[in-house]
């Protein structure tokens, strides 16, 4: 009778795990194996995460399972996430045959790669390349691991990308598994937060560059373009000479990145507040992000004058939806409560009006600095030029 | 698992090498042709330990070149779905560990790995239990079971489990 019993049972747990294999999910692939029975599988569906393994693919099931165990992890921590483009953001690369005469003193100035934690300049001869890294971006990265797990996301190709990887992480710390490239964006000149195994509603992007964060504009705080080289000036259409050229280079103590970091860290003590009383889980860091925006500008009325073409819907400008995003309040009529005028000619009669009530005249540019460097600045720095009017 | 086999494969070799060490030449390309390399049948070649025979040379027709068969014995590993092995951790992600064992390549993934052990991130990734006695990390040692393989030219690649009894870190990584 118990022989009966025991062999039943054994049965039943026979039967119990083939029913197993043959109900598995296959959450994922690997190598062609499924990653939790084994089995080889064809699937070609859900999402490729390259970066991670080469031939690794996980279903949108396991994508979220993994990011909601993943999130409960960090905030015990007492972390978020924090994706990090490359150019321009932390660090300016150039081509070697692109350096101009007044470059060439950089190409003894390099340091030795093997000591990548000593320099910011480093010339990476298979590629052809010189790098120069943005000052500060060794302390910013120290400090901002201590409040974010951090992600690198370029467009550039993956060998770059690993070498980049290599000269901000030498000791592999910060980025290890963590480094996407262009090719492992599913869309193409889109990044996209699908390959990131985060919640959305934690991650944090910094990047120079907006148009290809279509998807996640919430997410993004954008920085201002690092154009050390020639060729990077260039590129973006600047007739002055470069960082490089001038011998000169970008604030350490309070450039971009030191800038950034301030705000990171406001945002971040925001969204761990102990004293708001919901859960966690539940706080978005987006709306953090708004709210940190909005008191940038927050009591200033703006009017604009000759700022937008003729005929265009002025609440469709970008300047426009930037200077609310900052809290501030436009308007296109002028009336007693209006605080700034913003114009390109001083010569105008909204411009006129500004001076005579003694309001603030600032040239849009003003409303930009306000946007990069997350805080209202002086208005007399922003002066409006006297254009020759057409009569 | 390692076996010691016998087998057979067809050389091609060039008229510049025929002479006094034509053998020796013979032996020497077919190491470099055979050793470290895969296949779904024999797995993984590891060595060559002898040469059993080598049978007459056939001349090609209009190249010049001769076609010896040779049999030869080998050491091979091929690891099998159910075997038990142990391997060396290389990489600690969120999605669960790459080991090494030999030539091939495991990957054993949080389905796989023990629920009371959670994934810790940090300069040294791992996995650990609540009251951190146990703990997976680079260069641990661990026992697993293979649950799947999949072999091409130049690799082998596995799925393990560490779930079953028995099974987990062996030894930690030598300080």
């Amino acid at each position: 009778m118990d022989e009966l019993r025991r062999t039943l049972s054994e049965l039943k747990h026979l039967r119990r795990a083939s029913i197993e294999k043959d109900m598995c999910t296959h959450p994922g692939v690997i190598g062609g194996l499924c990653i939790r029975c084994g089995q080889k599988v064809d699937d070609q569906s859900g999402v490729a995460f390259g970066y991670i393994h080469k031939d690794l693919r996980l279903g949108n099931d396991e994508v979220a399972r993994i990011r909601k165990r993943d999130f409960k992890n960090l905030l015990r921590q007492k972390k978020l996430y924090l994706v990090l483009d490359l150019d321009h953001t932390l660090l300016n690369s150039t081509r070697l045959l692109d350096i101009t005469p007044e470059e060439e003193y950089l190409r003894s100035q390099t340091h030795a790669l093997q000591e990548p934690l000593k320099g910011s300049l480093f010339r990476l001869d298979y590629l052809h390349m010189l790098t120069k890294l943005r000052p500060f971006v060794r302390t910013f990265l120290k400090e901002a691991s201590n409040l974010f797990e951090m992600y690198i996301y370029t467009m550039g190709e993956r060998a770059y990308a690993m070498e980049m990887a290599k000269l901000l992480d030498p000791e592999n710390v910060h980025f290890n598994s963590k480094v996407i490239a262009q090719g492992d964006c599913t869309q193409r000149h889109q990044k996209g937060l699908d390959v990131v195994l985060g919640h959305e509603s934690a991650v944090l992007i910094l990047d120079d560059t907006e148009p290809v964060w279509v998807k996640h504009k919430d997410n993004l705080i954008l920085m201002e373009r690092y154009n050390f080289f020639a060729s990077s000036c260039r590129q973006f259409g600047f007739n002055c000479k470069s960082l490089s050229e001038l011998k000169s280079d970008e604030s350490e103590a309070d450039g971009a990145l030191a800038t950034v970091l301030e705000v990171l860290k406001q945002i971040h003590g925001m969204f761990f507040d102990q004293k708001l009383g919901d859960n966690l889980v539940d706080r978005d860091v987006r709306k953090v992000l708004k709210t940190v925006r909005m008191e940038v500008l927050k009591g200033c009325k703006l009017v604009f004058s000759r700022v937008f073409p003729t005929k265009f819907q002025a609440e469709k400008h970008q300047l426009w939806k930037m200077a609310e995003q900052l809290g501030a309040l436009c308007t296109t009529e002028l009336d007693p409560s209006v605080t700034h005028v913003v114009s390109t000619d001083a010569g105008t009669e909204k411009s006129h009006w500004a001076v005579r009530e003694k309001r603030f005249l600032v040239h849009p540019r003003w409303i930009e600095a306000a946007n990069y460097l997350w805080q209202k600045q002086p208005e007399e720095n922003f002066p409006v030029k006297q254009t020759k009017s057409q009569l | 698992m390692f076996f010691h086999i016998v087998l057979e494969r067809n050389m091609q070799l060039h008229p510049r090498h025929f002479g006094r060490d034509l053998r020796d030449k013979l032996v020497a390309k077919l190491m470099k042709d055979v050793e470290g390399t895969c296949s779904g049948r024999h797995g993984f070649v590891v060595a060559i330990t002898g040469i059993e025979h080598v049978g007459k040379g056939l001349i090609r027709d209009g190249t010049g070149f001769v076609t010896f068969p040779v049999k030869y014995q080998c050491v091979v590993f091929r690891p099998f779905k159910g075997e038990i092995l142990e391997a060396v951790v290389t990489m600690v992600n969120k999605m669960g560990f790459f080991a090494e064992a030999g030539p091939v390549q495991i990957f054993v993934s949080n389905h796989l790995i023990p629920d009371d052990m959670e994934f810790q991130s940090g300069d040294m990734p791992n996995y650990t239990t609540s009251d951190g006695s146990v703990k997976i990390q680079k260069d641990s040692e661990v026992r697993l079971k293979i649950i799947g393989t999949r072999v091409d030219a130049t690799e082998i690649f596995c799925i393990g489990t560490i779930k079953d009894d028995f099974l987990g870190v062996i030894s930690d990584p030598e300080l």
